[in-house]
């Protein structure tokens, strides 16, 4: 078993399952769909993002439905990641009636502060059926290592 | 690390973003679901009810931790009613790179026709 530093506040907090009832209730009433213009940049639209941290690796996932690689423009410095792009309206002729519109178009940016160092040359991007996967492998001194103790 | 993608029947759904218009005697669904694959897209077509159903591929890693988790874990569903007008042979679907349009003919006898005036 690993020896872990104590973190997990919330483990003695009896009101900590109501918190997370109260949190999931809320979750119910924010399916409006639509990306929302939070964030550092407020003109252009923040696209929902994970990150993940895993063992060896940071991984960063992003839904950008109908672009092509030429739309997007992935950039790191130090260990801020930026997503940004522009997603164009396909429809070419403005004719037509429309009964719904839910999509929307322009550009889009997301800046994502990462948590630790991270190996710049190394960094892996894919982008499959509308969603973009970026790989970031921990630099080596951030990496969880194990350490052997010796008994004498 | 190990990976493992979870579609399933049990699994939570929402609905997709959807653009719905007419063009050039055509109705077009455009709807955005990124992170599906062909083989997890499911149209039915039932008298008046267009069913579409579309399993998304999430990954799941082992032992990760989630530092931000925007990005909903969901199937995409979607039920449209279609009036009579609406041609059921012809209901043409395409995905490309999370985008799904289909293209739903209307019947040519519902179609506007020119009417020649005769003067005698």
């Amino acid at each position: 078993m690993a020896l872990m530093r104590w973190k997990n506040r919330d483990l003695y907090d009896p009101w900590a399952d109501f918190k997370q009832l109260q949190n999931e209730i809320n979750e119910l009433f924010d399916i409006d769909r639509v990306p929302t213009s939070k964030g550092l940049y407020d003109r252009s639209i923040a696209l929902p993002v994970d990150v993940i941290e895993t063992a060896n690796d940071i991984i960063v996932t992003c839904e950008l439905p109908g672009l092509t690689e030429k739309d997007m423009d992935v950039s790191i410095t130090s260990n801020v990641l930026t997503i940004k792009g522009t997603k164009k309206d396909e429809r070419e002729e403005k004719k037509g009636k429309f009964y719904r519109k839910e999509s929307w178009s322009g550009s889009f940016q997301r800046t994502i502060s990462l948590p630790g160092s991270v190996n710049a040359e190394n960094i892996k991007a894919d982008f499959n059926n509308g969603i973009l996967t970026i790989t970031l492998p921990k630099k080596e001194e951030a990496k969880p290592k194990q350490i052997t103790v010796n008994v004498k | 690390m190990e990976t493992k993608q979870i579609t399933g029947q049990d699994r939570r759904v929402c609905p997709s973003c959807c653009d719905i218009y007419e063009d050039d005697g055509k109705i077009i669904l455009k709807m955005e679901m990124p992170g599906v694959e062909k083989e997890n897209l499911d149209i039915q077509i039932d008298d008046s009810l267009l069913k579409i159903h579309a399993g998304k591929n999430t990954l799941e890693y082992k032992d990760a931790k989630y530092l931000v988790r925007e990005i909903r874990d969901a199937d995409y569903h979607h039920e449209f009613t279609i009036d009579d007008t609406i041609d059921r042979n012809k209901i043409d679907a395409k995905l490309n790179q999370g985008i799904l349009t289909l293209t739903l003919h209307i019947k040519e006898s519902e179609k506007p026709r020119k009417i020649n005036v005769v003067a005698k």
